[in-house]
């Protein structure tokens, strides 16, 4: 398999996939744009631990270190956008990476934190989605005397708190025909959800497990985190890539190749661990 | 007239003092009662609604179907600099100068004989506002010696009238937590009373009273129930019953936000606020009927207290906010004067109800297509839904089934306001023509996260047309008239004791029709869509006419197939005004 096949594989656009040929370049060369501006501008979730938020007035976190050394090991500086999070990815998308938002601000050069999946890649042909670096699960996060079993259908008659407008909240609003309904704990964010796991106010919580790993830090131990599938639903599981605009593949190439380095080098894993989560490898199909 | 002479005096006191030149009056500026008068005096418009009441008819009859023909432009006014979109404002007009609101948190105060400009504010907008629906702003409020309005990182701007500078501006929500503001604040009674917009989910709607001296809080009250109320800083009365209509805990972040403002009832003493659709989306997680969201509710402006409500779409599923405006209005029918009210619903009813106590006393529809409901029942005040129409849950893997329908979740009719005339006792209301495929996506994702979503896209139900301005009789509900426009309505409508009504198109035309019969009588090209309100008002004896220019809001943004036809509409940002000249 050569280079160029492997890239191809990490990049998922309509344009390639219905060509199946090699993208054509177009005018715009942005890596020799980025490389002639000696920095790479990267757009980041605003507010969004343990991935990208404020520490101390300082913007830290896993995607803000790995976007750093991404920049560094293309020999540029590195800039950052934070980005308010719209409805879907579709609008940060639009918002980051291909149009920018109509208040202004412009657009990035690449967006980290960008689900890598075929058919959101397919319904989304003006992104490049490419070099997934982290496996994303549900999982279960449960005070052990109260919930002695880390399975769904044990919960017990407890508070359960989740992320509000999460997949976790659906499920556990409608599931078993909405027997958990009453006792399904709303909060703002993962963070607080986790506070209140800790406070005693629910017996466990259901989220994604990088961020309520995060959040536990030390006391993981006392709180056990098991990943979750949901039945008869989708995904309870997801890949977390990068992306870039459609006429922009010579900087996600490059870019791919940088990551695909640094998970093999051990640097994806020990940013993952500064932070207090598992990093999960990306099983390529 | 004691109260004329005493404005005089201090008006002169402080001409001298500060050797300004100002007119009589100006330095005070208008009071309550101008307030209260302001659907009655004609040299002024000092109200968003022309009158508390929202009727936006103006008594002044020298512009009439067959003067018309001599109505011109005096002066346009450009908004300036590159933000050139979305223009939703309604002109306020007092003692010769216009104070109106552009987009991007921006207001102007400007000379209404020569368009030159006074001051101008340009709020100072925070990075990572995420207004939903564009960058709009629908108008100030005046009250003595102040300018108000609301901006897009949700704060209350208080200014001085004849200076622009701000007096106090006060946070009225989180714009971090996804909250914005666009509506024209309503002052009754020395309080300026808002509602909230903004932020899909994790919201709960409220109205807000304020002392428009100060800015500080006087009263709040949540729109959905559950959550408790406050008067002077101590909570006073929890709105509803708790859990009575609501699962769970899912109350505390119920939707039902007020982002379109409210009016108000001299008569009955009492505030009218719409209130958005409920959350979660899917209307299979939270059942009950969701109290009180896409309702009006009627408020004791002293106090934040809730005197009736009625709810428009119960437990809705197809995002029908009832944030429209409730018009206040006397329904003559029978011999008998009733104390009425009328609202125009996202979800196709025309309403007519008591607005002394709530109850229903007929709702008809307004568009072609309605699949939700069948009607709604006289007697219980409920819709008879059709249950198959409801969207489904999202649960399984798959594509979901896609639903078809109508009216589309923009509306029936949408923000724009529409327009009643003592005269003809009809009713004027911008209605668009539309549905809508939803069906649940298989595969969303949310802030990086998996998520699941519906997916929706607008259709419109005719090839030729999808506005459609319609002259409703609210004694009967039927439309008596109706002009069909191929883009959608989406500005606001103005009715004349001279038998006009005036509305603008996206195309980029002020319109105006011949009350009675809805034949078209005038138009002018703006030179870019028209989404925002008309006003009229007399200066020097002589009839003008306002309105600004400059296309944008929801419809470009969420409008689907919709979208694409207006696509090659260019923005603007204009203030016209036209007048009919002395013979």
């Amino acid at each position: 398999m050569t280079a160029l096949s492997r890239r191809q594989l990490l990049s998922f656009s309509a344009a390639a996939l219905a060509a199946g040929a090699i993208p054509r370049r177009a005018g715009a060369r942005p890596l020799d744009d980025v490389t002639a501006a000696g920095r790479l501008r990267v757009a980041v979730y605003r507010d969004n631990p343990p991935f990208s938020f404020h520490r101390d007035g300082k913007l830290v976190g896993v995607d803000v270190d790995l976007a750093r050394t991404i920049a560094e090991r293309l020999g540029v500086g590195v800039e950052y956008m934070e980005l308010t999070a719209g409805e879907t990815v579709a609008d940060d998308l639009r918002n980051a990476v291909w149009k920018g938002h109509y208040l202004g601000g412009g657009v990035a050069d690449i967006m980290m934190h960008v689900p890598y999946e075929k058919e959101f890649g397919l319904r989304n042909p003006e992104a490049v989605l490419f070099a997934p670096y982290q496996r994303e699960h549900f999982a279960l996060a449960r005070n052990p005397m109260r919930m002695t079993q880390p399975m769904l259908a044990a919960l017990p008659d407890e508070p359960v708190g989740v992320e509000i407008d999460s997949i976790p909240d659906f499920f556990l609003l409608g599931a078993f025909g909405g027997r958990l309904r009453d006792r399904v704990m709303h909060y703002m964010t993962i963070p607080l959800a986790v506070a209140a796991l800790e406070k005693g106010e629910v017996a466990a919580v259901v989220a994604t497990q990088s961020q309520v790993e995060a959040a536990l830090g030390e006391r993981v131990k006392d709180f056990p985190v098991t990943p979750v599938t949901f039945p008869g639903m989708m995904a309870s599981s997801w890949d977390i890539g990068l992306a870039v605009k459609d006429n922009s593949r010579d900087l996600a190439y490059a870019v791919g190749d940088i990551v695909a380095a640094m998970l093999e080098d051990g640097t994806v894993a020990g940013v993952f661990g500064k932070y207090g989560v598992t990093h999960n490898t990306v099983v390529m199909e | 007239m004691k109260r004329l002479f005493r404005t005089c005096l201090l008006a002169s006191a402080m001409a001298v003092g500060l050797g300004l030149s100002t007119a009589a009056g100006a330095a005070e500026g208008p009071s309550n009662d101008d307030l209260l008068n302001d659907a009655k005096s004609t040299g002024d418009v000092l109200t968003y609604g022309m009158g508390l009441q929202a009727q936006r008819f103006s008594p002044l009859d020298k512009l009439t179907p067959e003067t018309i023909k001599g109505l011109v432009p005096v002066w346009s006014f450009s908004f300036g600099g590159e933000k050139q979109r979305g223009q939703e404002a309604q002109p306020i007009i007092h003692d010769g100068t216009i104070y109106v609101t552009g987009s991007y948190s921006r207001l102007y105060a400007v000379d209404a004989k020569t368009g030159h400009k006074k001051w101008q504010y340009d709020h100072r907008l925070p990075e990572g506002i995420m207004p939903c629906c564009d960058v709009v702003n629908r108008g100030a409020a005046i009250y003595k010696d102040k300018v108000y309005f609301a901006t897009l990182d949700a704060r209350l701007v208080a200014l001085n009238k004849d200076t622009g500078k701000v007096v106090w501006s006060k946070k009225i929500a989180d714009y971090q937590a996804g909250f914005s503001a666009t509506a024209a604040p309503l002052i009754v009674d020395g309080k300026i009373i808002t509602g909230n917009s903004g932020g899909e989910f994790g919201v709960v709607g409220m109205v807000e009273a304020r002392d428009a001296e100060t800015g500080e809080l006087v009263w709040t009250r949540p729109t959905v129930e559950g959550n408790m109320g406050t008067l002077n800083g101590k909570d006073s009365t929890m709105t509803g019953k708790l859990n009575a209509s609501w699962p769970g805990d899912l109350y505390k972040t119920g939707g039902g936000a007020t982002w379109l403002g409210g009016t108000y009832d001299p008569e009955t003493k009492t505030l009218f606020f719409g209130t958005g659709n409920p959350a979660p989306w899917n209307s299979h997680l939270r059942p009950g009927d969701n109290l009180y969201t896409s309702s009006t509710l009627a408020i004791d402006p002293a106090n934040g207290e809730i005197k009736w409500h009625y709810q428009t779409t119960p437990h809705d599923g197809w995002d029908f906010d009832g944030v429209n405006e409730f018009v206040s209005f006397d329904l003559k029918k029978d011999g008998q004067v009733i104390k009425a009210g009328a609202k125009a619903d996202r979800n196709g009813f025309f309403y007519v109800l008591d607005r002394t106590n709530g109850k229903l006393l007929n709702a008809s529809p307004f568009v072609t297509k309605i699949t939700w409901a069948k009607e709604i029942d006289l007697k219980t005040g409920r819709p008879v839904y059709n249950d198959d129409n409801r969207p489904g849950a999202p649960e399984a893997a798959e594509k979901g089934k896609s639903v078809f329908a109508a009216p589309a979740f923009l509306g029936a009719k949408n923000w724009m306001p529409m327009a009643y005339s003592p005269a003809t006792e009809l009713f004027y209301v911008p209605a668009n023509e539309w549905g809508m495929d939803i069906w649940n996506e298989p595969i969303t994702y949310k802030k990086g996260a998996a998520y699941l979503g519906a997916g929706f896209t607008i259709k419109p139900l005719y090839n030729d047309y999808i506005g459609a301005l319609r002259a409703i009789d609210p004694k009967t509900g039927k439309i008596v008239w109706e002009y069909k426009n191929p883009a959608p309505l989406w500005g606001g409508v103005l009715t004349t004791a001279g038998n006009l009504v005036f509305t603008g198109t996206p195309e980029g035309a002020l319109k105006a029709f011949d009350a009675k019969t809805g034949k078209e009588v005038w138009h002018f090209n703006t030179g870019s869509g028209v989404v925002g309100s008309p006003v009229t008002w007399e200066q020097d004896g002589e009839q003008y006419v306002a309105v600004v220019s400059g296309w944008g809001g929801a419809v470009p943004l969420w409008g689907g197939d919709v979208a694409k036809l207006v696509k090659d509409i260019n923005q603007g940002g204009s203030l016209w005004v036209f007048k009919l000249p002395k013979a």
